[in-house]
């Protein structure tokens, strides 16, 4: 791994298109901002992760029995709870 | 025969609620109607899912009696699919925001113009979960999509369970 030392307001630039800024320094929180192509999607680690094993978990092989809502016609499932 | 455009069953950003509902005839062919890949079907995915970056052509099929539920199929293998379902049906104040980035990248002039749609995953014992954190967006007209991850999404989880009857 490289590892550079930067001062708030310094920059990395990676690939000549890709900018890191050292925005600011608080304690233990870096605040970055980051300047990228449209193209190149950029993600906090643990939530691109999380989404990724979620993706991986849904991929569906062939062709199951897909359960039904309870209410359809646009009436909203009420019961489901929001909890992780 | 008639089928349901899959254009016309997704939910808007800010105004969701209003643009639901809205169907599109299409013709049917000799095929099953279910399994009949249209240019008007195939979703371009430039990025592909997280975890599936290299996959960057899907096609979104309904199965007759699945509704609200569709496949995300991925073009060239027919047999891997992922189940998506119109957040609307689920919970109907959801209100994903996009980054600046994410809606120059889908090109997006107007919230109508994105359909919203949630992966699903299928759990053995018959339940099921809808990812809330990480929803597809795609663009009505373009067809081009992005599995974005919300500047909000702090305030929606992952595996949010859906009441299921088999």
């Amino acid at each position: 791994m490289l590892i550079l030392s930067r001062k708030v307001n310094e920059c990395i630039v990676i690939d000549g298109r890709i900018t890191v800024k050292i925005v600011r320094v608080e304690g233990e929180i870096v605040k970055l901002g980051i300047e990228a192509p449209l193209d190149v999607p950029v993600h906090r680690q643990e939530i691109y992760e999380e989404i990724q094993r979620n993706n991986r978990e849904a991929l569906t092989e062939g062709r199951p029995k897909v359960p039904r809502l309870p209410r359809l016609n646009g009436v909203p499932v009420k019961d489901a709870k929001k909890t992780e | 025969m008639h089928c349901r455009s899959v254009f016309g069953a997704g939910t808007g950003i800010a105004m969701r609620n209003e643009t639901n509902g809205r169907l599109m005839k299409t013709v049917a062919t000799s095929e099953p109607e279910w399994l009949t890949v249209r240019k008007e079907n195939i979703i371009c995915m430039p990025l592909g899912l997280l975890g599936f970056e290299s996959i960057k052509q899907y096609v979104l099929l309904t199965r007759p009696g699945e509704e609200p539920f569709l496949w995300l199929q991925m073009l060239d293998d027919p047999n891997h699919s992922f189940l998506v379902v119109s957040p609307f049906h689920v919970l109907p104040d959801y209100s994903p925001e996009l980054s600046g980035d994410d809606v120059k990248f889908l090109a997006l002039t107007d919230p109508e113009d994105a359909m919203i749609l949630n992966v699903v995953t299928l759990r053995p014992e018959g339940q099921a979960s809808v990812n809330l954190k990480g929803p597809i967006v795609v663009n009505r007209h373009t067809l081009r999509a992005k599995q974005v991850i919300p500047t909000n999404a702090v305030d929606y989880v992952l595996r949010h369970p859906i009441s299921v009857t088999a």
